[in-house]
């Protein structure tokens, strides 16, 4: 009892510290990534890194709230609007969206084990395997 | 390349859970409509009907009917890896009794980051939306507006290059393409126009498309040319003593995009063999959290006693689900064309529906 106390006490502590959203890429990435860029490779407008190396961005699974936040603050579209924005170039044979994985470890695994990915996390989940380029 | 193969197959392994990385998404589209009020047309012995869907035939009357604009589909998408890929979309209409029909089936390569080939079978992207036509779920209205959507041919079979740069603050995409269809019982034409099986030819299509974007604004250019050949019955038909005739598109579009406000244009011309057909549409939308009410007007006018018709709508996009919207609309519909060129006649309607995509 006391245990699940404790760990409904920790998730409320976690909810408050997850203010704030860490992009993050491979630590051997030393492009300089801003948030235009950032926005431009998550809406499938480039497929490179400011400094030309591929950029294959990952999305959180729609499940995570940290996705619709994400989407709003740092793409600049509700997620509605992106899902017809996808949805427009899905079924035309113009792009793909994001990948997604369904929490932050496999977020962390998939980052820190590829040089050419980018995705985010919440601030508070952020190891050093991988490199926080901004936060939003 | 080695790079592009540690891409491929990372992203492999992100979806875990496919066997062979074939990808199946879709999007449906479940509309009820009906005539409010509408004048017909006598002298084709035509009851009070709207003209939704042109192409399709998709025509509302007195009766609520989900036929029209009701439509699942499904595509499947297989990732051959190194850029390679295969795609189908299976598209099932209510206008045409549900029948399951390939609409599109093409392979695609991407050569770089900026130019990707395609071949096989497309949709003619000849307006803005005729590519993403069947998407309710990606634009506001139940249906982009029928005056502007009349062509009678909407798919064709061919070639394509599509690029797509971002130049500064810019992203500069579009596609040139070549191809033809042969549609042997047009359903447009067999069915409402001349009442008799008709097989419409458009080929040596060739088309430009440009579109710029940035942030809030998105313009776009078209050009496009055919030539026609028709046979209604067995008989084919002559235009000033030629079999063939050529028809030349050009279309510009500019929407707007800013804040919560929404702005839609569409500016079109085909000239077939020295007549102008011009259309033109304007909507207005303002987005209130997950609503977004809209006006709009669209018109259609080959010339003075031609075929002339224009629409006037109001409606209600709800984007009520992450994945789903509801729309309502209403329709008003004045038909002024001359002698033997009225399509539908005048009519009032109403039609409410959910577009989806998954």
């Amino acid at each position: 009892m006391n245990k699940l106390l404790c760990s409904i006490l920790l998730s409320f502590v976690s909810l408050q510290a997850s203010a704030a959203i860490a992009v993050i890429v491979h630590p051997s990435n030393a492009d300089n990534i801003d948030k235009k860029a950032i926005e431009n490779i998550y809406l499938g407008k480039t497929k490179s890194f400011p400094g030309g190396e591929q950029a294959v961005p990952v999305n959180m699974d729609a499940s995570q709230s940290i996705k619709e936040t994400f989407d709003t603050t740092v793409v600049g579209k509700s997620s509605s609007q992106l899902k017809s924005y996808w949805s427009k170039k899905v079924f035309t044979g113009k792009g793909t969206p994001p990948k997604e994985v369904p929490n932050a470890e496999d977020m962390i695994k998939l980052i820190s084990s590829n040089p050419n990915m980018i995705g985010y996390i919440d601030s508070s989940a952020v190891n050093d395997t991988v490199k926080v380029i901004g936060e939003f | 390349m080695k790079k592009k193969i540690a891409i491929a197959i990372s992203t492999l392994l992100l979806s875990s859970s496919a066997v062979a990385e074939v990808h199946i998404s879709g999007f449906a589209s479940v509309v009820g409509g009906k005539v409010l009020d509408g004048t017909g047309v006598e002298e084709f012995d035509l009851g009070p009907s709207f003209l939704a869907d042109y192409p399709l035939v998709g025509v509302y009357e007195e009766e609520i009917s989900f036929n029209p604009d009701t439509l699942f589909g499904l595509q499947f998408s297989a990732d051959l890896m190194d850029g390679l890929s295969a795609t189908a979309q299976v598209v099932s209409r209510g206008a045409n009794d549900f029948s399951a029909d390939f609409e599109w089936a093409y392979i695609s390569y991407e050569v770089n980051d900026n130019w990707t080939f395609q071949g096989g079978k497309k949709r003619l992207p000849l307006y803005y939306y005729s590519d993403f036509f069947d998407v309710g779920y990606a634009y506001t209205w139940i249906r982009p507006p029928a005056d502007n959507y009349t062509w009678q041919v909407f798919n064709y079979t061919g070639v394509s290059a599509l690029y797509n740069y971002l130049v500064g603050e810019w992203t500069v995409s579009g596609q040139v393409y070549y191809g033809r269809e042969d549609s042997d019982d047009n359903k447009l034409l067999s069915e409402f126009f001349f009442l008799e099986s008709t097989r419409e030819i458009w080929k040596d299509i060739g088309g430009i498309v440009v579109q710029f974007n940035r942030e809030w604004l998105d313009i776009r250019l078209t050009h496009m040319q055919y030539t026609n050949e028709r046979y209604i019955g067995d008989v084919q038909q002559v235009w000033d003593g030629s079999t063939e005739r050529k028809g030349k598109f050009y279309g510009l579009s500019v929407n707007i995009d800013y804040e919560n406000f929404l702005l839609l244009t569409e500016l079109n011309r085909l000239s077939l063999q020295g007549s102008d057909l011009d259309t033109y549409l304007v909507t207005l939308g303002y987005r209130i959290k997950d609503f977004t009410p809209y006006v709009s007007y669209s018109d259609f006018d080959d010339g003075e006693q031609g075929e002339v018709h224009n629409t006037t709508s109001f409606g209600v996009r709800w984007d009520f689900h992450p994945s789903a919207a509801f729309k309502l609309q209403y329709d008003d519909v004045e038909d002024n064309g001359g002698p033997g060129l009225k399509v539908a006649g005048d009519s009032q309607s109403i039609s409410f529906g959910i577009d989806l995509v998954f």
